[in-house]
């Protein structure tokens, strides 16, 4: 058993990383960084499971949910209109989303300071940007990857947030202090002392096999049908014998041509 | 353990609040899947700390917990597939041009 000061500061580490990551998740500007922010609120979390001595459970967290999900999450946010957040970063933020957000350059303070400098150094987010100079390059770098991204899309509606920001601020605010507070005036509940066996991966098996064998195999054909209907969902439909179904589902068209490309593009065959 | 039962509690509830939050003030798909994400990683910590602290003998709750992680899974992969496919008809991932999916 550890010691309890120990145990006290590995609470407050794994929680504080825990919160600040889930925070940092829904208040910042970059969806890249939202990613990476949840990538910490899962470790925190998973901190939290081995000091509540669920050693496979913080395991499987690590691997599930960074090595699985996040995965994912990143893949996905590549087809987001502005994964870097460079066009978010100089609208109306709150003071937190502005701290989680320091060092996103906005892009058309970017372009003024380009051209401009010494104008565009009077304006405010440029004056963060010289403010916090020393975070600014991942930022600018992300910028310019966005713009590249951006091409010719419609830079109508960029927002990443919904109207009912503020809303839904309160909203959470006030289901936060409620549960906090339900929590915190409950008296106690009846606490067994016991210590759980240290190989709690073998009685977890011996679970699994035995009292929970319906939910287990249930939740492996559950697996099975999500993949099958992902891949059916995902992947590209082309069946040029049935006319009804090319209005329903999207044809896959070639790729837009990327700007300023330097390589020579792919020949493909009998298409020379 | 020294720390209470109530600290691992709270760390939960503050968690479900920022997911909560996420969900619904977000625009994007994936970044309401993140919210999910952080919603179900509140639920699994609570589960853990009750199993710990009431029933460490029963190590059902870890079963719970790894259900749920499961479903997490299945239900991440098949709605990132759905964004994709959305992606390719509307060129948008935002929730608000899919709002005749609701009828």
């Amino acid at each position: 058993m550890m010691p309890a000061v120990l145990q006290i500061i590995a609470f407050v580490v794994f929680a504080f990383i825990a919160i600040a990551g889930a925070l940092g998740m829904a208040t910042t500007m970059s969806m890249f960084r939202s990613g990476i922010f949840l990538m910490a609120s899962f470790l925190g979390v998973a901190g939290l499971f081995i000091l509540l001595s669920a050693d496979l459970l913080g395991l499987l967290q690590i691997m599930m949910y960074i090595g699985g999900m996040l995965v994912m999450i990143l893949f996905m946010v590549l087809f987001m209109h502005d994964p870097g957040g460079a066009m978010m970063a100089g609208m109306d933020m709150a003071p937190i989303e502005r701290w989680f957000s320091l060092g996103l350059v906005p892009r058309a303070a970017k372009h003024e300071e380009r051209e401009h400098p010494a104008h565009a150094a009077q304006e405010d987010h440029a004056a963060r940007h010289e403010q916090h100079g020393a975070g600014s390059d991942k930022g600018e770098d992300e910028g310019k990857r966005a713009e590249m991204q951006m091409g010719g899309m419609d830079m109508s509606d960029m927002s990443m947030v919904t109207p009912v920001r503020p809303l839904a601020a309160w909203l959470a605010v006030a289901v936060g202090l409620v549960l906090v507070g339900m929590l915190v005036l409950r008296p106690a509940w009846r606490v067994v002392g016991g210590v759980p066996d240290p190989d709690s991966a073998r009685r977890i098996g011996h679970l699994l096999m035995e009292k929970y064998m319906v939910a287990f195999e249930g939740a492996g054909v559950l697996i099975l049908i999500g993949i099958f209907g992902a891949v059916l969902l995902a992947r590209p439909s082309h069946y040029p014998d049935d006319p009804s179904r090319a209005a329903r589902v999207a044809v896959d068209k070639p790729p837009e041509p990327i700007a300023d490309d330097r390589l020579t593009p792919l020949r493909r065959e009998g298409n020379p | 353990m020294i720390v209470p039962l109530t600290a691992f509690l709270v760390v939960a509830a503050i968690l479900f609040a920022i997911g909560f939050y996420a969900v619904i003030a977000q625009r994007s798909a994936v970044m309401m899947l993140m919210g999910i994400e952080v919603l179900l990683n509140a639920v699994g910590l609570n589960i853990i700390a009750f199993w710990r602290f009431t029933a460490p003998a029963d190590y059902s709750a870890q079963i719970f917990a790894i259900l749920i992680v499961t479903i997490g899974a299945v239900e991440m992969a098949v709605g990132l597939a759905l964004m994709m496919l959305l992606y390719r008809q509307r060129k948008s991932v935002q929730i608000d041009s899919f709002t005749e999916l609701q009828r």
